[in-house]
């Protein structure tokens, strides 16, 4: 996320100076107000500790690792205005000594991470935690989100950077700077934060402050004011047991869905989504639901028990996500950008010239991912027949991609065992 | 031929799963070990007897905000091949390893700006000079698109090279007394040079805690025991700084601080530094200038 110099016209990368400059002065100011003399070992340190824990590499789920910035965890135990001073100096410092990040980009990236991350992660935190006792669980729960939203608000702040750039500075008709308009910077950041960093930063800071509830309490309730914003209780340190957490946080999310459903689809429960409920037939989807539940039912053990140590967690989990994938028949209408040729001329009355051209390159053998058989596609097949159609094609699917892969491994550790053996002398271990 | 190789190449040792495993704590030690070693590095050629060493830090700073600004600025590529021959002739009058400063730079910039720059080559509207049909599409580079990308890729490669020379041939120290020409006030540099003293006693602490954990577990540890040893970590770090700060600043009162930051001022601006200063700023501007009438 550190944007290094060249890739913005440098108009925009000192012009942030605008918000840097004053955030800087507002916040020694006000820190300098708290702690008196103390601020500046106090926020020497934390920036040390801030450089030292944007080194470390966090295990993603995946077999990848992240960065944290650990801005949020610092803004709430310190308050957002130390945390503002603390990211900076370690920014500054990893731009000036380490080459992270550009040296005339230094106001943008802390406008980015150590003014707009501290903040909305703050914020975020006090809005959620409430007046909740200081070693509540909610207040785990609270830094979590807040630090999840502050490091995705920076990325979209990032991205919209980025992507203003070919807006504002062009010269006939190519970019300046960073070619990307918003379209596709903006949804790059985005997604690559909230299905990464953003996940990881979420989960360190929750872990984080769960340690310190448990083992360093003091902190947390010895400067009782910035980190809860006025007195509360201090209350006991408890675990919520995990099946409460898993329902909240599924209620949450199907509440969530429900909202945006009846947003998207104006506010009328049988046109959830943009979608035409009523024109589903309700007894097909019962039947469905049936056939899809006894396959799962059969599939998913067998997943199980066959698949070796390691993969058979994940290894169950997507075969019940495949599955379940033929539920999305029921809804009407048809999956964004998996139409065929005639469902583009419904929607949109004509087809263009490249489609049609492309689609007849190619007719695979399950076209439509249904199996080319009167029972499962006829004109008039029942959804739970179309259903099984689904089911086959994608389990057959699934196979071959596993099969395609597994050989490839096997191909490739064979050709380097071989080698390896041929010349035994020469195999030295490459330090990492 | 040491244990470790020795244990690499035994038959008996199929599958390298503890590599997957302690991926991420190697990552993170050669990472510590990365920056340190780069830190002690820049110190032995900061103290080199060089051209760029000699000028006064302040005077080279402001050769090196107007060398960047124009760099920025410049459309051209042949202004920007200008101003990375100068940075070249820089380093190579400053005894900065040749090999170090070119590779350092170019091995990095492929990688980050040639990936972020090379879907723009096919995007970009324009004439396609190679282009293959397939079906009714046609793919190849467009010519503006070329040319994008090479301008952008000099720009970032002449900044980074400017940063990296600034940094290599000045003492951290005075880099940043210099900062107080830009009227970046005492506090801040009082802040930014002790968090740079510190930083790399943490450095050596989180070492520590890793190669603690690595010499002492064995076997399989889910991902979810290794986030949590992170935040552990991250939470005893943070102790540890609270605990610090108090002594640091026991310390301090100790030795009479009062609030009040005084530093010494040693730098002289003679001559040969005003002379560096305004010939390089001419360049620089000379060479954004140019484009408008060439």
């Amino acid at each position: 996320m550190h944007i290094p110099d060249g890739y913005l016209s440098p108009i925009v990368s000192v012009g942030a100076g605008v918000v840097t400059l004053p955030a800087w002065a507002i916040a020694t100011h006000r820190v300098k107000a708290v702690l008196n003399h103390r601020t500046v070992p106090l926020l020497a340190i934390f920036a040390a500790f801030a450089f030292t824990i944007m080194m470390f590499n966090i295990p993603v789920p995946g077999g990848t690792t992240a960065h944290a910035v650990g801005g949020t965890l610092i803004a709430v135990v310190l308050g957002p205005w130390a945390a503002v001073l603390g990211i900076s100096m370690a920014l500054i410092l990893q731009a000036l000594f380490f080459g992270d990040g550009g040296i005339l980009a230094i106001f943008i990236n802390c406008m980015n991470m150590a003014v707009a991350l501290p903040f909305v992660g703050y914020y975020t935190y006090r809005l959620i935690a409430g007046r909740s006792p200081l070693l509540s669980a909610r207040r785990v729960w609270a830094a979590g989100i807040g630090a999840f939203l502050g490091i995705t608000a920076a990325g979209l702040l990032v991205g919209t950077e980025l992507g203003l750039q070919p807006i504002l500075f062009s010269e006939n008709g190519h970019a300046l700077y960073s070619p990307y308009g918003l379209g596709e910077a903006i949804p790059a950041m985005l997604l690559s934060h909230v299905l990464g960093a953003s996940i990881v930063e979420g989960l360190v800071t929750a872990l984080g402050v769960a340690y310190l509830q448990k083992n360093h309490p003091e902190y947390l309730t010895s400067l009782k004011n910035i980190v809860a914003g006025g007195s509360v209780a201090e209350g006991q340190v408890t675990r919520r047991p995990i099946w409460q957490t898993i329902t909240v946080s599924a209620v949450i999310g199907l509440a969530v869905l429900l909202i945006c459903g009846l947003i998207t689809g104006g506010g009328d429960p049988a046109k959830m989504f943009g979608a035409e409920w009523s024109s589903v037939s309700w007894s097909d989807v019962a039947v469905m639901l049936l056939i899809v539940g006894i396959i799962s039912a059969a599939l998913v053990p067998l997943a199980w028990f066959a698949l070796p140590g390691r993969l058979k967690k994940t290894g169950a989990w997507f075969t019940a996500g495949a599955v379940l994938a033929p539920l999305g028949l029921i809804a009407p209408g048809f999956a964004y950008g998996e139409g065929s040729v005639d469902d583009v001329s419904q929607a949109f009355g004509y087809v263009p010239k490249g489609l049609q051209d492309l689609s007849n390159i190619f007719s695979a053998p399950f076209s439509g991912y249904n199996v080319p058989l009167g029972f499962t596609n006829g004109n008039n097949s029942q959804l739970w027949r179309a259903a099984i159609g689904y089911e086959i094609s994608g389990i057959a699917g699934i196979l071959l991609v596993g099969l395609i892969v597994y050989g490839l491994a096997f191909l490739i550790t064979r050709t380097r065992r071989t080698t390896a053996s041929d010349t035994p002398a020469t195999t030295e271990v490459q330090p990492q | 031929m040491s244990i470790s190789v020795s244990l690499e190449t035994a038959p008996a040792r199929k599958k390298p799963k503890q590599k997957e495993q302690l991926g991420w704590l190697e990552k993170t030690l050669a990472g510590i070990a990365g920056s340190i070693e780069q830190a002690v590095f820049t110190e032995e050629h900061s103290r080199k007897d060089g051209w760029l060493q000699r000028i006064d830090p302040r005077a080279k700073l402001g050769m090196f905000i107007g060398m960047v600004l124009a760099a920025s600025f410049s459309n051209s590529f042949w202004a920007l091949a200008f101003l990375y021959g100068l940075a070249l002739l820089a380093a190579r009058f400053s005894r900065v390893p040749f090999d170090f400063f070119v590779k350092r730079v170019w091995l990095g910039i492929p990688f980050f700006a040639g990936i972020v720059v090379l879907p723009s080559i096919f995007f970009t509207p324009g004439e396609r000079p190679l282009a293959f049909t397939v079906g009714s599409w046609v793919i190849g580079p467009t010519l503006p698109g070329l040319v994008g990308a090479a301008i952008f890729i000099m720009r970032v490669a002449v900044s980074v090279s400017l940063a990296v020379l600034l940094v290599v041939t000045t003492p951290w120290s005075d880099l940043l007394k210099s900062l107080q020409a830009l009227h970046v006030p005492h506090i801040f540099i009082l802040l930014l040079s002790m968090t740079y003293r510190y930083i790399f006693l943490f450095l050596r602490s989180a070492v520590d805690m890793f190669e603690v954990r690595k010499s002492r577990v064995v076997g399989y540890t889910s991902g979810h025991d290794q986030r949590r040893w992170i935040s552990g970590s991250v939470g005893n770090l943070m102790n540890r700084s609270f605990k610090m700060s108090n002594e640091v600043y026991a310390a301090m009162l100790a030795r009479g601080f009062t609030g009040q930051v005084r530093s010494i001022n040693t730098f002289r601006m003679t001559g040969r530094d005003w002379l560096a200063l305004v010939l390089t700023v001419a360049l620089a501007a000379g060479a954004v200038i140019a484009r408008r009438f060439l």
